[in-house]
């Protein structure tokens, strides 16, 4: 609901006539209003509490004037308020004195000192002078309440701001306040860390430095950091943040509150994750193969061979023979050049921002109600048949939460075992993998136990957000979700994994599509994307699997491996036969990966804060990100070697900066027109959601009802069905290069029912052989009695699993 | 000629000569001479001379510093350059969660203004009288943890080891630029010693003599303030 649907009432704030929305809370209105209340406790996403006292102003009331806390008191009609009267500034001056009473003043050594709202509030608002003269409160300081959070509680003024983050935001209440009277403090619960996938967010808005971060402790202090506004491409959601450098080091991001998307939350992974870009594991100079290893070499000598192997390719095998796998990673401009780059200059259709693991390109890229993430926020019924949103999605979870929690929507998950959101779940239904479209198919009927929950379905406004629940699961059964969901009016938000998938999708990182959400140039719905690339490839591509496939048999001779490392991030797949298989292997990455380790050729690329760009968002929401520190070595963003590959191989792309690709994209592209630096920087505040009103958009994809049954793979006699899912912390390439991350991620097992492992003779801790694509992987049994029985739940990539490992459904059998 | 006192240009020429006259009769006999022979002899300095800066260590030998970067803050040259650091459990540093890591002076740029003194939370940095800092390199120029930091005993490390010119002893006396700045240096404090006490100095004496002045007599009751 927005202030314009509410009604506005009068009052008077320090002697000037202003309106407020009723409902607003003085605080607000007074802020919104131009007249700053101090506080420590208030915080414009959470409820209010009242715990800080620092709000307190002077109203006129019928008895007289009162003192009252601005943060509890909604406005009325009439209401009289003075927000700098001597009474109210009195009551301010000794609230201050009293929060005061134990603040141990340890500035100089405190990770807030600089940006401090008590110490910036204590010299506008305090009284000078302290009165208090005892000894101070002692506690141990400070003390670790997880792998990533400090707690000082000296420093603490009980404002309960994490308290209640971690209680009404994030639904972890793992930390509560203890010994309640004169010794009040903040802790965790025997023996139960604050292990919360959003911990970070407490250190954000903690108003003292009682809560500080471990990766940024003693790092800098807020004078010597510079900033850049940027947006995160760890998560889909597209989450606002702040970068923080000094001396050419990112130091700390921090969430920015964009309405649209993050609401000011990160996730841990997020906020935390920085630690890679300044990794000394990060490429730093061109690498050759030379027999088993690598040398270096100048950049010159690396393009000019990896140049004249692609001609060569080109010229004997022709361009089908050409292939590039990733780009969901970079920015909106990198995927472009490397889409334009296949089609112009390689003469190949054969390119996929997806590694096997997410849902149909045109699906993505063109779907018809595709809905935005403040959707839920009016939906009085949330379908979720996807990935477990808390792993996968966190900005969405936070979202979906607050939804079904603070607006009352009602929520209906699907999934194979049990999820972050199901204690906000009006209907949990636990499936088993590989069933998924019968369970569709009752559902939609309203049968049985389902009776309830389709009736929540015609209830209102429907949202959905659909995806894979595993990356076993069939892809097109989050399709025939969408489409059930679109019958009924729903707006869908579709669910992958990589942070800018979206946006290389709508570049045409895909076999089937082009820039812009188009599918053939040739039906003229691009006429200056035709105009700008000529002549384009005819022959159908190959997407990831497929590139797989063939490299594996021989015949892909040159393949292009964008920041993707499909050995240990394509399910299904066995990556390294593709890379043995592929004549000529070019990588262009941050890392050695298992994969680049086995190209021909290694060129660094530049990382996040390194480059300036546009990122696409699961709504389609384009925004911004930015360049704060350069780049380790002789590194380069993708587009740039790009255009010089093509020049080497006489073709040139012809791509001169990043501010003009994005300005070619806005010229060519049809659903990307209009949006340009200038706009984006100066008039989308929260972003753009594409195509812009007037753009066009050629690709209207309505989801359709598959018929799975071929697709999907029945439980067989003896067999179990597997559940293979992407948790938050993993062995990904990121992750494992942020010290503080890598060692969050839990232990590769396979979890089954205490009944099931009965059933086939095994006990938690014993050995289980789990055949798969690539041979047989071998995992300690684990219980979990929230799968449904029979499923076998294996968690994707964690360090310690054989690196060959994949999948090719939902189904194998137990030896 | 005999006119010497007339205003006629050679009177003005023998006016001005007699000065000069009694200028030099004064400084070659007498007590006038204001040059001193450096580098044989060395002019006392005053107290609150800004020479280079030492990072003082407290008298059990814990450095003072604990990398608060509130002088590279202060630093209107920019030339300080800070990062801190947990302090070890077995071994810390300094007092407290946190020392100073690396503490950098670039003394090519180093205005010498003392404000880095002044915002000093520990009186960790201190001005020394010792002003000899030239180098062959600009590399030299910039003073590391190696030559800021004094040694167990208090003394500097100076880099002219040799330097018998340099008087370390006068560093045992209190910095004037400390007193002059710090709130301590009021004379509501006469009597109370405010220093911390430092490795080589011992615990400085007492403020005092400050309530002669007339114009600070009587101001504030420092008893309340301790």
């Amino acid at each position: 609901m927005s202030a314009a649907d509410r009604s506005m009432v009068s009052l008077t704030i320090d002697g000037e006539a202003v309106e407020a929305p009723a409902g607003d809370l003085l605080i607000k209105a007074a802020e919104d209003n131009g007249a700053y209340i101090p506080r420590f406790c208030w915080h414009p996403r959470m409820n209010p509490v009242g715990m800080c006292r620092m709000c307190l102003v002077e109203i006129e009331t019928p008895r007289g004037k009162a003192i009252i806390p601005s943060c509890m008191q909604p406005v009325n009609d009439g209401m009289v308020v003075h927000t700098e009267s001597a009474a109210a500034k009195k009551a301010q001056e000794g609230v201050l004195e009293f929060l005061l009473l134990n603040h141990p003043l340890d500035c100089p050594v405190c990770d807030k000192g600089g940006e401090c709202p008590l110490q910036d509030q204590t010299m506008s608002y305090g009284p000078g002078e302290s009165r208090f003269v005892e000894e101070k409160r002692h506690f141990a300081k400070p003390i670790p309440i997880s792998d990533l959070v400090l707690l000082d509680r000296e420093r603490c003024i009980l404002c309960a701001r994490c308290t209640r983050f971690s209680d009404e935001i994030s639904g972890d209440p793992l930390i509560e306040f203890h010994h309640r009277g004169g010794d009040t403090q903040v802790l965790t619960f025997p023996d139960e860390p604050f292990t919360s996938y959003f911990s970070g967010n407490t250190v954000q808005i903690c108003p003292v430095g009682a809560l500080t971060a471990v990766p940024y402790r003693f790092r800098a202090r807020p004078w010597d950091l510079q900033v850049a506004e940027s947006t995160g491409v760890v998560h889909t959601e597209g989450s606002r943040l702040a970068v923080h450098a000094s001396q050419n080091q990112v130091l700390r991001f921090l969430g920015v509150d964009n309405g649209a998307t993050n609401q000011g939350w990160l996730s841990d992974k997020e906020r935390f994750g920085f630690e890679f870009i300044g990794s000394p594991d990060r490429l730093r100079t061109p690498l050759i193969r030379e027999g088993s290893g690598f040398r270096e070499a100048g950049w010159g000598e690396a393009l000019d061979l990896a140049g004249e192997r692609l001609r060569a390719v080109i010229a004997e095998q022709g361009g089908g023979a050409v292939a590039a796998l990733g780009g969901a990673r970079g920015t909106n401009e990198d995927a472009y050049a490397l889409s334009k780059f296949m089609r112009t200059a390689a003469d190949s259709n054969n390119l996929d921002a997806q590694l096997g693991d997410g849902l149909e390109a045109r699906f993505l890229a063109g779907l018809a109600g595709r809905g935005r993430i403040d959707d839920l926020e009016s939906a009085r019924t949330i379908l979720l048949w996807g990935p477990d949103l808390k792993e996968t999605h966190p900005i969405l979870y936070l979202r979906v939460r607050r939804a079904a929690q603070e607006r009352g929507a009602s929520l209906v998950i699907f999934h194979p075992r049990r999820t972050g959101l199901d204690d906000r779940a009006a209907h949990k239904f636990t499936y088993l993998p590989g069933t998924g479209p019968e369970v569709l198919a009752r559902f939609a009927a309203g049968e049985g136990e389902f009776r309830a929950a389709r009736e929540a379905m015609d209830e209102g406004p429907l949202a959905a957000l659909v995806g894979r629940p595993g990356l076993a699961e069939a892809p097109r059964l989050a399709e025939s979700v969408a489409a059930f969901a679109r019958r009924r009016g729903g707006s869908i938000l579709p669910l992958v994994h990589r942070g800018n998938t979206f946006g290389a999708l709508d570049m045409g990182a895909a076999p089937d599509l082009l820039p812009g959400r188009v599918t053939t140039a040739t039906d003229g719905s691009a006429p200056d994307l035709v105009a700008a690339w000529g002549d384009l490839p005819v022959a159908p591509g190959l997407d990831a699997l497929g590139i797989a496939e063939a490299a594996a048999a021989g015949e892909i001779g040159f393949l292009i491996l964008c920041g993707s490392d499909p050995v240990r991030d394509m399910a299904g797949f066995d990556g390294g036969a593709a890379l043995s298989g592929a004549g000529f292997v070019l990588a262009i990455d941050l890392f050695l990966t298992d994969s680049s380790r086995r190209a021909d050729v290694v060129l660094p690329a530049l990382g996040f804060a390194e480059k300036k760009g546009t990122v696409t968002n699961l709504e389609g929401r384009v925004q911004m990100v930015n360049r704060l520190v350069p780049g380790p070595g002789q590194a380069r963003a993708d587009w740039s070697v790009l255009d010089d590959l093509s020049a080497r191989l006489g073709r040139p792309i012809g791509l001169a900066s990043e501010e003009d690709i994005t300005a070619e994209i806005a010229r060519v592209a049809p659903a990307y027109a209009g949006v340009t630096w200038d706009y984006l920087e100066w008039e989308a505040r929260e972003g753009a959601v594409v195509p812009l009103e007037g753009a066009v958009q050629p690709l209207r994809y309505e989801p359709q009802h598959a018929d799975l049954n071929g697709e999907s793979v029945g439980r067989e006699s003896g067999n179990f069905s597997l559940h293979l899912a992407r948790t938050m912390y993993d062995d990904g390439v990121m992750v494992r290069h942020s010290p503080s991350l890598s060692r969050l991620a839990p232990d590769a097992a396979a979890y089954m029912t205490p009944a099931y492992a009965a059933s086939i003779g095994l006990a938690e801790g014993d050995e289980v052989e789990v055949p798969l694509v690539a041979g047989a992987v071998t995992l300690p049994v684990r219980f979990d009695p929230t799968l449904h029985e029979g499923a076998v739940y294996v968690p994707f990539n964690q360090p310690g699993m054989d690196i060959r490992f994949g999948v090719d459904g939902p189904s194998g059998g137990v030896s | 000629m005999a006119d010497t006192t007339g205003t006629g240009p050679l009177g003005a020429f023998f006016k001005g000569m007699a000065v000069t006259g009694r200028q030099f009769i004064a400084t070659v006999f007498g007590k006038g001479l204001v040059t001193t022979k450096y580098p044989q002899e060395m002019r006392e300095k005053p107290q609150r001379f800004h020479g280079r800066h030492v990072l003082n260590r407290y008298e059990d030998g814990m450095e003072k510093c604990i990398g608060c970067e509130l002088c590279a803050g202060a630093c209107p040259a920019r030339c300080i350059y800070v990062r801190g650091a947990d302090n070890p459990d077995d071994r810390p540093v300094s007092p407290g969660e946190r020392y100073g890591f690396v503490y950098e002076i670039n003394m090519l740029r180093c205005i010498f203004c003392g404000l880095c003194v002044e915002a000093c939370p520990t009186e960790a940095i201190t001005h020394t009288r010792l002003f000899e800092m030239s180098t062959t390199n600009r590399a030299d120029a910039i003073y590391t943890k190696t030559e800021l930091l004094v040694d167990e005993e208090g003394r500097p490390n100076h880099m002219f080891e040799t330097d018998r010119l340099a008087d370390f002893d006068e560093l045992g006396e209190a910095d004037g630029w400390m007193r002059a700045t710090a709130p301590q240096g009021r004379a509501a404090y006469e009597g109370q010693v405010s220093w911390s006490g430092s490795a080589g100095v011992g615990v400085r004496p007492p403020e005092a003599g400050q309530s002669d002045l007339p114009e600070e007599a009587g101001e504030g009751d420092g008893e309340d303030r301790a």
